[in-house]
């Protein structure tokens, strides 16, 4: 059995990976297994700074051939080794399952040895999970850059969820702080996992019945996700998302994460002043602009700029775009609603759903708790118009709403809030948004609105 | 002249009152001692009676079996008004079928779902936030104190999850507890639970709290943060909060 000291290092070695989601899969449970998948995923605890513990996250070794400038455990630098073994993940992932401490587990490791090498103990370490202990709950595997594909093929039949981290957005960065690393190394293998889960897919189409279909279709049932450092390299915020949305389109990617740089290690290389967490929030309200509110990064942000401070991208989008305001709370279709600063995909769907049954007035808004203090210079409701007229006055008014909910926002963006008790939603449906919702499904877009995605 | 019917904290007895109290046009129910009273107001104390509650509910579940689960959902909760809220929406789904819930521009409607999604959060919530511990024979245990009596909303999830090991779910605060054989379960009145724990669960438990404590980043504390996702109401039961204030 693992022994606290172990766990200590092993637990330190991972905990900078941003993602602790357990969403996006349907796993279900055996007739002699145990556990099972949560499809909105579930948080089991949350540690002092305010994260989720989802999953076990932990390293199988943090003795790294790599030298990864950024990382704490490359090779140089000066830390305590220490590798576990496949049985000992294993036990450890089953006693806290057990307890309902965690969702499942989220498996990484320094490539240690060789990539082939690591590669091998992980896919051992979950095939004996779901084999031989009979496990069913969530799996989130890190994908070893430069692993043979067979290994990595094989433990995409296994995990829910694997991901490679691109963690610089651009090759120069790359080569500069990450010299092992190439781009075709991290690209490569989520391409080749994306066409093989199209591809299962589609055989599972040809096929009829449940006995055919029987073990067609488990392959990543939640997909890749990928996790980028903002602030350790030059890259702006325009070639992040222009990166990020490539990387939705192409790879079929669930998420990205970003995460803004640490200095957790010294190094001429690197900056020694850490990224405000604003800029990495921007990011990500970028990011769910692209996935769920139909918006491209060419509209949200130009390619050599960073995001604006000052207030949120949608904002920034509509001030740009002044002569598209302001839209008719009664009669907008809904993809106009959602581009409306202030309207989210809860406030669109409710507007939606209750304009069916009566014209809403500003009051009805209200009582709806559609927050109307940037949505008022954007929105008419029966004709009538509350907001600044001057396009300066609606600039100041914007600053001033998101300075009063700043600190609020920050801690709001990928949690959870109150979950609504709404069977399957699909916000938008007009056939120019399908083109990049072919991946959103009703499931997801509900997921979105309970905010547990 | 308002008619104010009082009713006993059970759903046969709140949909007695619905039976007697429908055709009245100023009707209030409430189960709440708090309650208060205006002149002029007249009181019936109801009775329990089988037959009325069971034609209510079977016209609520001919209309919409949803409308059924969100007014059981509302029964549970803590909030003071809820059997008045129910009765409301209750007429209104009565009125208007299943579109009910959709004229989020109605009071009774709004209220509703605030208290659903109240009740089904807090049961998002314990489904993470229960923590079992490992008894001498096997079986799991999991006290818990909830705000709604949500204790058998929680069983569906569990036996999936767990279905081949007995465990047993303890609602402190109301005395009951359910328990699943790996097979079956039921719901028995509790006072006390006398446990013996199992000599792994303690070396697991220290290990829980190490990994607890080492997964967070100190450059980035947030107790603010943590707090308004896990509220400090639930930390009684969860051991990897046993020994901390903040």
């Amino acid at each position: 059995m693992i022994d606290e000291r172990r766990l200590e290092i092993l637990t330190n070695g991972a905990k900078y990976d941003v993602s602790c989601s357990s969403s996006g899969s349907r796993r279900k449970n055996t007739t002699d297994g145990i556990g099972n998948a949560s499809f909105g995923g579930i948080c089991h605890s949350f540690t002092q700074d305010g994260r989720c513990i989802s999953l076990l996250k932990i390293l199988m070794s943090n003795d790294c051939v790599f030298d990864c400038k950024y990382c704490p455990n490359r090779r140089s630098a000066d830390v305590e080794r220490t590798t576990i073994t496949p049985r000992e993940i294993c036990e450890l992932t089953m006693d806290f399952y057990r307890r309902n401490y965690i969702e499942g587990l989220f498996l990484s490791s320094a490539v240690f040895q060789n990539p082939n090498y690591t590669m091998e103990l992980l896919l051992e370490t979950v095939r004996l999970l779901r084999v031989e202990y009979k496990f069913n709950g969530y799996i989130h595997l890190k994908g070893i850059p430069h692993a043979d594909p067979i290994l990595t093929e094989k433990a995409g039949k296994l995990a829910d969820r694997m991901s490679y981290n691109v963690e610089l957005p651009a090759e120069e960065s790359l080569k500069l702080l990450a010299p092992q690393k190439t781009k075709a190394s991290i690209f490569k293998p989520m391409q080749e996992l994306a066409i093989k889960k199209q591809e299962l897919a589609l055989e599972r189409k040809t096929r009829t019945g449940y006995a055919e279909r029987k073990g067609t279709g488990k392959f990543l049932p939640a997909g890749q996700t990928t996790q980028m450092i903002v602030g350790a390299s030059p890259e702006t915020d325009g070639q992040i998302l222009r990166l990020t949305e490539f990387m939705y389109r192409k790879y079929d990617l669930k998420r990205v994460y970003y995460s803004a740089y640490l200095p957790v290690v010294q190094d001429p290389l690197l900056p020694s002043e850490k990224t405000g967490l604003l800029r990495e929030h921007r990011l990500y309200q970028a990011d769910w602009l692209m996935r769920f509110y139909g918006f491209t990064s060419d509209e949200i942000s130009p390619l050599g700029e960073n995001l604006p401070m000052e207030y949120d991208p949608k904002c920034a989008w509509a001030l740009r775009n002044m002569d598209r305001f302001p839209v008719e709370v009664n009669t907008a279709p809904v993809e106009e609603l959602l581009r409306v600063p202030g309207i989210g995909a809860k406030g669109a769907y409710k507007i939606v759903t209750a304009r069916k049954h009566t014209a809403l007035t500003f009051d009805d808004l209200k009582k709806m708790r559609i927050v109307l203090k940037r949505a008022k210079h954007f929105i008419t409701a029966k004709g009538k118009f509350y907001g600044e007229r001057k396009e300066d006055n609606v600039k100041f008014c914007l600053a001033i709403a998101e300075r009063t909910d700043q600190v609020e926002q920050l801690s709001l963006f990928d949690r959870f809030s109150t979950p609504i008790p709404t069977p399957e939603i699909r916000l938008l449906e007009s056939p120019k948004d399908k083109e990049f919702w072919l991946r959103s499904t009703p499931q997801i877009a509900n997921s979105v609105l309970t905010g547990q995605l | 002249m308002r008619r104010i019917y009082f009713v006993l904290d059970e759903p046969i007895c709140f949909f007695t009152a619905v039976f007697d109290a429908y055709k009245d046009t100023d009707a209030l129910i409430t189960s709440s001692k708090r309650f208060q009273t205006a002149i002029g107001d007249e009181f019936i104390q109801v009775h329990a009676d089988e037959e009325k509650a069971r034609r209510v509910l079977k016209k609520l579940k001919d209309i919409d079996f949803r409308a059924f689960r969100e007014i059981d959902s509302i029964l549970r909760s803590n909030s003071e008004d809820k059997e008045q809220v129910a009765f409301e929406y209750l007429k209104l789904v009565i009125r208007y079928g299943k579109s009910a819930r959709e004229k989020l521009s109605l009071a009774p409607v709004r209220k509703m779902q605030d208290i659903t999604s109240r009740v089904s959060f807090e049961i998002h919530r314990l489904h993470g936030f229960l923590r079992f511990q490992e008894l001498e024979d096997g079986t799991l245990y999991a006290p818990f104190d909830s705000d709604n009596d949500v204790l058998d909303l929680l069983m569906p999830h569990f036996i999936r999850r767990y279905k081949n090991c007995p465990f047993v779910l303890h609602d402190v605060k109301r005395k009951t507890a359910t328990i699943y054989n790996g097979a079956d379960w039921i719901l028995v009145p509790v006072e006390n639970a006398e446990i013996r724990i199992s000599k792994r669960e303690e070396y697991t438990q220290s290990l829980w709290k190490k990994y607890y404590t080492t997964v967070a980043i100190p450059m980035r504390k947030n107790t603010r943060q943590m707090k308004r996702y896990m509220p400090v109401r639930y930390w009684k039961f969860m051991l990897e909060k046993d020994d901390e204030t903040d």
